[in-house]
Formats: C-alpha cells, sequence, structure tokens
C-alpha cells in the first residue's frame, strides 16, 4: 500500500513518529522481531538460537580464515600453518571455526531433537521443519567441504574414501565420483572446488534457507512445551 | 482453509498484548531493565571476543615491521687487495607470510689500508642500474645513462641524484660482515 | 489433523502467548547467556585442544588410515557391515531413507497429539535411531583400539597391529589355500614390502597363524600363553602338538600341570593358529624329509588330498636287484651317500628308478654297504602316516592344494615359460639384455646378474614388470596397468628371476668382471661409466657430468652412494658389486673434475652459425625492437645484412675490428646501453660473441 492510501489516521501516526521512523519504519520491525510475545518456555528452547550464535560465529571467522587462505595444494598447508603459528590470534580463529563446526552440528541435531520430543513439527509449523532439515543437511555439507581444506593427511585421505564412497552408486557411481573430486583423483581441483562450495555455495544456500527458518519461527512463533493431556 | 488464516499472528494484538512500559509494578520494571542491560553488555562481551582477536588477526601482519637488521657473511677480508673496490655477492632468505624467497644481494667492499672496510650497493641511484667497477678509468661506471662514481661512490658524472648507497662493514675472525636489513 | 484440532491448537497457543513472556529482554536474557557459554568453550576449547593439523597431504602414502569428523563416522561404521555389491545399501539407500523420513515426519506422525507420552511410534523410532548412530559411533572408535593397548595382553596381535594394521586394517580375510608365509615374507603385491626383512621366520609363522585362525590365538592366549610363547611355539611340530592335545594331562610335559586342554573346534583354531593351515610350509614341514621339494602324483587334487589323509597305505619299496645290475646298484649307493661324488650315470638312475616315490630327495645313507642292501632288497620302509588324524581339515586341503600345484611345477618352473614367451624377446633367453630392440640406441644390461637382481626385491621386479619402464620401451606387462600378465604370472616370473640369483646363467660382461683390475679412475670411466654418461662426461643415458647443477645438487657422499648402490629400476647397476670402495672414491673426485667451467671453455670458433645460432637469438630477444619498420638506434636485426652493416653509430659489427663491435659493446655493457634491456642468458651471450669473433660469417 502506498502512502497515499493510507487512513488519516494511520498518516497521524506516521508523522508522529520520529524522524529515522518516518523514513524507515524499523520501530515495526522492532516490534514485530523483538517486543512479540512468547509462551513461558524452557532452557531447550535457546539451542535454536545457540545454533544461530555458532553459524555467525563460523561466517566471522571463516570470513577472516579466507584473508590468509589460499586453496592450492601448494599452499593451503603453508597458510594454514601459518595462521596457526605466525599470525597473532590466528589460532584462536581457526580453533573457533573448527570447533564451531563440531558445535554447529551438535547443537542443530539437539535442536532437532528438542524439535521432536515436544512435536513441534507439526501444524503450523510443517514448513519450518523442511526448512530445518535442510539446514541440518547444508551443516553437514559444511562439514564434509571444509574438513578436506587444511590439506593435510588426514583430510586428504578422509576425503578421498568419503568422495569414494560416491562410487558404489549403481550406473553414475563413477561419474558422481569424477564430478565430486574433479577427477579421477584428489587434486588441486578437488580442493578449489571444495574451497568454491564451502565458502560461496553453501554459505549462500545457507543464508536464503535460514532467512525462511528464522522468518517463520518468527511469524508463526515458538512452540510451546506440550503439556500432558495435549 | 479458512482456520490457516488463523496461524498468522495478530501482530496488533500481540503488542498490545505487552505489558505497557509504564506498568506500575516496580518489581517487574526492574527486572525488565536489569534483563535487557544484562542482555545487552552480553552482546558487548560476545561482539568484543569476535572483534579483539580479529583485529589482531587482520593487523598483525601490519604490526611488526617484516625486516630485522642482520650482519651476513661475504666471505675472507683477505680476499679483497688494497684500493681496489671488490664484488661479494650474498643471498638473503626472506620470508614473506608463508612464502620464502632468496635475494642475491651484492656489496662492493673497498679498503685502503686493508684493516678498515667501505662497503657500496652497487645498484644506481638513477634508476637503478647495477654499477660496474673499471679500474681503467678507476670509476664505478652504469651502463645505462653513461653514469660514473668515484670509489668513495660519490657522483663523479650523469644523472644519479646522489652517491651509491653505503652498506655498514665489520670484520670478525678475518670474516667480513655486512649489515643488511633482512 | 481435524480443522478444529488445528483451531483448538491455536486458540491454546494464542493463550499461552498471552500469559508468555516477552522475547525482549526476557527470552532474548538466556539466549544470550548461552551464547556466552557456547563462546567461552570454543574459546577454552581452542586454547586447550586447539585445532588438529595433521603432516602435510600425502597421495603417495596410502599406509594412512582415515578417519571421518566424528559426525560421520557412524556412516562410516554403517558401511563395514555392507560389504561388496550391498555397499551401495548403506551408502545410498539407508542414509536416503533416513532423510526421506526426516522431511516427511510431519506427515508420518499426524496425530494432533503433541506430548511425547501419546506418540510412542515416534519416541520408539527417535531413541532407536539414537541408539543406532551413538553404537555405531562408538563401535567405529572402539573398534580401532591403540596399538599399545593390544601390545600389552596379546604379543601376536601386537605384531599384527604394528605391521600390518597400518594398512589392512582390523583383520584380512585371504581366500582358502593362500600361501600366506610366502605372500608376508617375500610381499605379496605392490606396495606390500617383503617383511622377511623385518620380521624373524617364527614370527611371519605365527602372523600367518594369525590372520588365518584369530580364534586360535583367543584360545592360545586363554590356554597357552602363560608357559608358552607364540612365535616359538609356531610352526613346531604338528605330531608332538597332537599327541599334547590328545593326551591332556598325560602328555609328559604337562604332567604336573593340573590342564584344562582345549578340545573340539577350539583344538582345531588352535592348531590352525600354531600351524598355519599354509600349504608351503606343511610341505616343507612334513612331507619333504621324504618327498624332497615335490612328489609325483599321478591323479586328480581330490585323490592325492585323499592320499595324504588316509596314509598308511604306501607301497614297500620294492627290491631292486633284480632290476638294477651291479654298475648301477653301486652307483645309486654311492649316489645315497654323496651325490657330490657319484659316477655320473647315478642321477640319471636316481631320476629312472627312484624319483617316482622318492621325488628329488635323495634318501641319506650312512655307508655304502647299507645303501647297496637297501637297494638290493628293498624293504623295511616308514608307512606314510595317516595325517588326517595329524592335520586339521584346513591344514589338509591347504597340503593337498600345494602338493598338487607343485606336480604341475613351481612357480619358478611356470615363470620360465612365462619368461620365454614375454621377456626373453628383449632380456635374451638367459637374461643377458643386449640390444633394445625397441630402442636399438639403447643396450640392455644384463638382468641375470647376481648384481641386478641383489639390488631389487621383489616388490621392485613386480612394479617393474607390472608398470614397464615407458623411458626404456619396456611396455606395461601386469594385467592391472593393460598388460597381459595376472598377479601370479608375474609373481611367477620374478620368482624365476630369482632362481638365477643363486645361479646366474650368465657371468657380467668381462669387462666388467675385470674391472677390479682396473687401477685409474679415468680407466673405470672410460670403460664402464662413458657408455651411459659419454666419454667426456657430456651426458647421454645418464645424466651430464659437466652440467654444474649435477654437481651442486649433489654431496660427495650422495655420489658415492649413486654408484655403490645404483639406481633401482634404471640401467645404473650397484657398481659396488664390481668396484672396491677406494675405486668408487677415486671415481667421485675423476667425475667432480669433468664439471664444466663454461666462462673458460667458449663455444670452438666457427660451430657458431649465423642462421641456426645467432638469428633465433636475435629474433627472441632483439628483433620486437630492431626491425626494419622500426629499426631503433637505426640497427635492424632481421637479416644478416642489417645485423652487420645497420646502426646510427656505424656498423654494429666492425669487420676491421671484431672485437671492438658496438654489438658486444651492447651485449656486454661495455659502452653504450647494456642491450637487451630484459637480459639476456649468459649462453646466448656467449653465443653471439663466439659468433662474431669468428668472422661474423653468413653461415
Amino acid at each position: 500500500m502506498s502512502i497515499d492510501d493510507r487512513t488519516d489516521e494511520v498518516l497521524d501516526e506516521t508523522l508522529d513518529a520520529e524522524w529515522m521512523d518516518q523514513r524507515t519504519g524499523w520501530r515495526g520491525v522492532w516490534n514485530g522481531i523483538f517486543l512479540r510475545m512468547i509462551p513461558k518456555v524452557n532452557w531447550s528452547f535457546t539451542l535454536g538460537s545457540a545454533t544461530l550464535f555458532v553459524v555467525v560465529n563460523q561466517f566471522i571467522t571463516g570470513i577472516l580464515l579466507t584473508i590468509y587462505y589460499v586453496p592450492s595444494p601448494q599452499d593451503a598447508y603453508d597458510t594454514v600453518l601459518y595462521i596457526t603459528n605466525e599470525l597473532p590470534a590466528g589460532w584462536l580463529i581457526r580453533g573457533m571455526h573448527h570447533w564451531g563446526a563440531t558445535a554447529m552440528v551438535a547443537l542443530a541435531i539437539l535442536h532437532m531433537l528438542r524439535v521432536i520430543y515436544y512435536g513441534a513439527y507439526k501444524f503450523p509449523r510443517e514448513v519450518t521443519w523442511i526448512s530445518g532439515v535442510m539446514l541440518l543437511l547444508i551443516t553437514f555439507g559444511f562439514g564434509f567441504t571444509g574438513y578436506l581444506l587444511p590439506w593435510d593427511q588426514k583430510a586428504y585421505w578422509a576425503t578421498t574414501v568419503g568422495t569414494k564412497i560416491l562410487e558404489v552408486t549403481p550406473v553414475v557411481g563413477e561419474s558422481l565420483l569424477r564430478i565430486a573430486r574433479g577427477g579421477d583423483q584428489l587434486s588441486a581441483v578437488t580442493l578449489s572446488r571444495f574451497f568454491g562450495i564451502h565458502v560461496w555455495v553453501l554459505p549462500a544456500v545457507l543464508l536464503s534457507i535460514l532467512g525462511i527458518h528464522l522468518y517463520l519461527v518468527i511469524r508463526i512463533g515458538i512452540s510451546a512445551p506440550a503439556k500432558r493431556e495435549e | 482453509m479458512d482456520e490457516l488464516d488463523q496461524a498468522a499472528p495478530d501482530r496488533a494484538a500481540e503488542s498490545e498484548a505487552l505489558p505497557p512500559d509504564d506498568e506500575d509494578v516496580e518489581e517487574g520494571v526492574d527486572r525488565r531493565k536489569f534483563l535487557a542491560r544484562g542482555t545487552l553488555s552480553i552482546g558487548v562481551v560476545l561482539a568484543a571476543g569476535w572483534t579483539v582477536p580479529a583485529a589482531a588477526y587482520v593487523f598483525g601482519p601490519a604490526r611488526k615491521s617484516d625486516t630485522t637488521e642482520e650482519w651476513v657473511s661475504l666471505g675472507a677480508a683477505n680476499k679483497v687487495p688494497v684500493g681496489e673496490p671488490t664484488l661479494f655477492k650474498t643471498t638473503v632468505v626472506r620470508a614473506t607470510g608463508w612464502v620464502t624467497s632468496e635475494e642475491e644481494i651484492a656489496v662492493y667492499v673497498l679498503t685502503e689500508d686493508g684493516r678498515t672496510y667501505t662497503g657500496l650497493s652497487n645498484v644506481c641511484t638513477h634508476l637503478g642500474c647495477r654499477v660496474r667497477w673499471v679500474d681503467d678509468s678507476d670509476g664505478f661506471f652504469c651502463p645505462c645513462h653513461n653514469a660514473v662514481f668515484n670509489k668513495d661512490g660519490s657522483v663523479a658524472t650523469g644523472p644519479p641524484p646522489r652517491a651509491l648507497d653505503a652498506f655498514e662493514l665489520k670484520v670478525e675472525d678475518g670474516q667480513l660482515f655486512v649489515k643488511l636489513e633482512v | 489433523m481435524k480443522s478444529q484440532d488445528k483451531r483448538d491448537y491455536l486458540k491454546r497457543y494464542k493463550e499461552q502467548k498471552k500469559n508468555g513472556i516477552p522475547f525482549w529482554p526476557n527470552a532474548l536474557f538466556k539466549d544470550a547467556i548461552v551464547a556466552l557459554i557456547v563462546l567461552i568453550a570454543l574459546i577454552v576449547l581452542s586454547y586447550f585442544v586447539g585445532a588438529e593439523l595433521d603432516e602435510r597431504a600425502n597421495p603417495s602414502d596410502d599406509g594412512f588410515s582415515p578417519k571421518p569428523e566424528w559426525y560421520f563416522l557412524f556412516l562410516f561404521q554403517l558401511l563395514k557391515y555392507f560389504p561388496g555389491s550391498l555397499e551401495f545399501v548403506g551408502v545410498l539407500v539407508l542414509p536416503s531413507l533416513a532423510i526421506a523420513a526426516l522431511f516427511l515426519l510431519p506427515w508420518l506422525d499426524r496425530s494432533e497429539k503433541r506430548h511425547i507420552t501419546k506418540r510412542p511410534y515416534v519416541l520408539v523410532f527417535s531413541v532407536f535411531m539414537i541408539v543406532g548412530v551413538v553404537w555405531l559411533s562408538l563401535q567405529s572408535v572402539l573398534e580401532e583400539p591403540a596399538p599399545t593397548q593390544l601390545a600389552t595382553g596379546d604379543p601376536v596381535a601386537s605384531l599384527y597391529v604394528e605391521n600390518c594394521a597400518g594398512c589392512h586394517s582390523e583383520m584380512i580375510s585371504v581366500p582358502e589355500g593362500t600361501d600366506l608365509i610366502a605372500i608376508i615374507s617375500q610381499g605379496g603385491h605392490a606396495g606390500m614390502p617383503a617383511w622377511n626383512a623385518d620380521l624373524s621366520a617364527d614370527e611371519i609363522d605365527a602372523l600367518a597363524g594369525f590372520v588365518l585362525s584369530p580364534r586360535g590365538n583367543q584360545v592360545f592366549g586363554s590356554s597357552c600363553a602363560d608357559c608358552h610363547d607364540a612365535s616359538g611355539l609356531a610352526a613346531s611340530d604338528p605330531f608332538t602338538l597332537r599327541d599334547a592335545l590328545d593326551d591332556g594331562g598325560d602328555f609328559e610335559a604337562h604332567a604336573d600341570l593340573e590342564l584344562e586342554l582345549p578340545s573340539g573346534q577350539e583344538a582345531t583354531a588352535l592348531v590352525n593358529f600354531l600351524i598355519a593351515p599354509d600349504g608351503h610350509r606343511l610341505f616343507a614341514l612334513n612331507c619333504s624329509s621324504c618327498h624332497g621339494s615335490a612328489v609325483p602324483f599321478d591323479g586328480t587334487a581330490e585323490e592325492l588330498r585323499e592320499v595324504i589323509r588316509t596314509g598308511g597305505g604306501h607301497q614297500d619299496m620294492p627290491a631292486m636287484g633284480g632290476i638294477l645290475d651291479e654298475t648301477q646298484v653301486s652307483a645309486l649307493a654311492s649316489y645315497s651317500v654323496d651325490p657330490a661324488t657319484a659316477p655320473s650315470e647315478a642321477a640319471g638312475l636316481f631320476g629312472q628308478y627312484c624319483s617316482i616315490c622318492h621325488g628329488d630327495l635323495v634318501p641319506q645313507a650312512a655307508d655304502l654297504a647299507a645303501a647297496t642292501e637297501v637297494i638290493v632288497t628293498g624293504g623295511a620302509h616308514e608307512d606314510m602316516p595317516v595325517w588326517g588324524e595329524i592335520l586339521t581339515e584346513e591344514q589338509l586341503d591347504a597340503l593337498a592344494a600345494y602338493a598338487f600345484e607343485s606336480i604341475e611345477g613351481s612357480p619358478a618352473e611356470e615363470g620360465r615359460s612365462l619368461y620365454a614367451a614375454n621377456c626373453s624377446f628383449c632380456h635374451g633367453d638367459f637374461g643377458e639384455g643386449g640390444v633394445n630392440p625397441a630402442n636399438p640406441a639403447i643396450t640392455l644390461s644384463p638382468i641375470s646378474t647376481a648384481g641386478y637382481l641383489g639390488t631389487r626385491d621383489d616388490t621392485t621386479l613386480r612394479a617393474i614388470i607390472n608398470q614397464g619402464q615407458p623411458d626404456f620401451g619396456m611396455s606395461p606387462f601386469g594385467l592391472t596397468y593393460g598388460g597381459p600378465l595376472g598377479e601370479d604370472e608375474v609373481g611367477s616370473i620374478v620368482a624365476f628371476l630369482r632362481s638365477w640369483q643363486a645361479d646366474p646363467p650368465v657371468e657380467l660382461p668381462p669387462e666388467v668382471e675385470q674391472a677390479p683390475r682396473l687401477g685409474d679412475a679415468d680407466e673405470v670411466f672410460t670403460e664402464f661409466c662413458s657408455q651411459c654418461h659419454g666419454v667426456e662426461g657430456e651426458g647421454g643415458i645418464g645424466p651430464s657430468f659437466q652440467a654444474n647443477e649435477f654437481h651442486d645438487s649433489r654431496t660427495d657422499e650422495e655420489l658415492f652412494t649413486s654408484i655403490d648402490l645404483g639406481h633401482a629400476a634404471t640401467a645404473m647397476i650397484a657398481w659396488g658389486q664390481v668396484l672396491t670402495n677406494d675405486q668408487i672414491v677415486d671415481l667421485v673426485a675423476f667425475i667432480r673434475d669433468l664439471r664444466g667451467e663454461p666462462d673458460e671453455t667458449p663455444p670452438v670458433v666457427g660451430e657458431v652459425s649465423f642462421s641456426g645460432d645467432v638469428a633465433p637469438v636475435l629474433e627472441a630477444l632483439c628483433l620486437a625492437c630492431h626491425n626494419d619498420g622500426g629499426a631503433i638506434g637505426g640497427w635492424s636485426a632481421s637479416s644478416y645484412e642489417s645485423v652487420i652493416g645497420s646502426g646510427d653509430s656505424g656498423p654494429a659489427i666492425d669487420m676491421a675490428d671484431l672485437a671492438g663491435s658496438t654489438l658486444i659493446d651492447r651485449l656486454l655493457g661495455t659502452s653504450g646501453a647494456l642491450m637487451p634491456p630484459q637480459g639476456m642468458p649468459q649462453s646466448d651471450v656467449d653465443k653471439l660473441i663466439a659468433w662474431i669473433e669468428a668472422g661474423a660469417l653468413d653461415n
């Protein structure tokens, strides 16, 4: 609805608002997100926001890591060493990203178990649930692609085995393997595409679906712990 | 699907349901204020938890100068004939970030008495060509623009703006050392 | 869920919200506290545990056993239960079903009930999934216990963990009848080392037993390990072992002990563990004392197995007196006393009359008289034991299979014919080498010398045969590399080659044989090294000794080692077999002297031609600026005439004073600007100057 369509009453209200609100309407958004009422809930309902917090942590530390990290077989390991040993707080940034990955998976799974426990996937939150499952799969995708990036022995061989698994798919197995690795062998091409997927593709997908997820949580409201008779 | 429309929460109703700010129960106000302040201060701590390491991490490489001064061995001092500048070469390993590179450094070493030594760069101060000692003309010759430097490094003829750069030298146990920024 | 239920829920929810709390700041405060805890946890973990970083990735080190991140462990473990063609079930079908179930959960559980006690299916299924995933993850962690844990209790298992588990993980399963001891000691396939270099024969026996009968190892651990050392008891005499097991407490050595000996299946497993069902080993242990290395047999494998199992029915040795004349008897008698001093026809006689039973084992007689008597009268012959009472079924199978195979010919004999068919064309019938038919410029050095074979282990030889030597025109022969030969066949060829090692059919070429008598390094060099490295050490098949890089990249010690040990898989043999250490030391010094001094040895005058050497350099480095279109400085490098004659400061080349030519000045930077500004390789500068000083000819 455009400004002209508003009733006088609403227009007055708008003009009464402070300068910034007149222009952005931020107060409405703020009220919708922060000043809403939610049912009384217990501590297990902080798992979602904790997961979100770790996602933010992964974005911040991940972006910081790419400042020095170079995704090539020659440099990857050296740059990781450089980040860990030479840069001030580099060990911390890398450590927080590394443990953040573990925390993200763990918290996401716990969050999901909580949703299952309280039956929170039921009406009217089915779509929220589906977007949540997608987010969990994306999280696994992050874990799998990120594991290779330091280009150390563990990473190399775990990814060799991990991608090899694709090969057992009937009919298209071999093509899948080649697509995942960008060739027959784990190589510079693999490292490069895993990096691209880890820092561009997955974050983009994650942000879109996370946006939907959060929008639905705010729009519908979080579930309440079910009572015994419900 | 009428009933589904009701799934949309009624924002207006919600806002109204909020306890008004001027709630007269003092305790409730205090509690809310406390919670708000607590939340904000935790927020500040969290932000600091990221930004402080991040700043150190980003600005770290800029904070300390990459170069340090170091005495680098050139070779035996008795290889320098009295009165004639002699070229010594040495390689310096520079580590920038995770990449190490080797750089060759050339120094003309001159002694007039066999005891004190002076070192001159072989890089012309004009455009950076390599100068060469030409014994016959008793000067350093730069082939790029025919500049000539005197034995002490000062400009004799040609476009260079200043004398050849000097290096600090020392002799220990018959070995020549040059002070270089590494 | 019915509409009414939905309506009810929304109504109830609205009520709950009304009685709830505001998101800001009450709920957010809780979230903030949890976030703070998480952040602190991350920092603490980073500080005290850190992010692991292994060795740099090494694609050639395939001994590394990979472990995925903890949250993929359950999947990793799951795959182990779906071997072979079922693998895709574990990899694809189950995870896909699980993911689909997650997505469809709201439609799988359609009841309007929300409390967990009202949704028993979901509860049971969830708990089942959680327990399953946790159990699989734990299983994956526990299945590979640290070597130290195993090493404390079970010496054989720790042998396995130390030496085998790196590649074979927890256990290898081998097909029945595998000649495991041979595989362990010689290295069975590419990448597997020959363990006989590191492990004792007893240890290899014990390992084979461990792999073939892990159960037996457990039985041994509980029943025998208190008194016996497994690797010492392994490969012990099967008779004694069987007696010990059968007699129990009556067995002499066990008499004082109150023992509960294993019986039935456990006993079998124990015997299998102690004496691995390995045909070769069993034959050597049980049969070769009478039959030598092979027994002649004219029947099927099943019949042979039956003969071994039932034993006993063994022909007495006939009286040979009526068949042989006196000379023949005395020849055979002396042959059985000492084959070396027997008359030459004795071996033939033995082959004709005796080997049908005796195989290639010559019975040992104390003196001529005794031997003569046995031969003439035949007789009192020890029966073949009833092996079926002594050996386990597995051992019988393995023994029969081996004995039958050895009738057909040992691997070495099979290798002989394979060699003749595949290798002799290039390497000669006796591995003597010669001109390489694939590349007449290369002379193949002999592969049948003790020196060649002694410096290459089986794995190397297998690799050479399997993968070929593309640089020398040898195509890959292994099936996996596109060749015609299977692993067994390659193994046979290697076995055949090995038979040369003890008894080389060709000695080293005469000139090589005389090497130790050669004195000076220059003689040695001319005789041997120059064939590959050039008369002046200029290089050829081998690297150039004049090149500075060659010298700069090697220390004297490394040079010595290269000569002494040679390089596997190249024509560089281990000269340490031929030359004395002093000679090698001299040779190293001699090679060092060959180092070229390019600055002092300008190219021979007249060797440099304008069209062949000079023009390409000019074209590459000068023509861009100095061409007919825009000749900077008035000089053009486009043709011979312009190179010689053009130039603002007079002709570039002064025919009257060649050495003082402007072109030389510019190239060296002695007067005017140093050219070309981007620099020219010193070798090219030398070339141009040599050409000018040789008269700047249009050649």
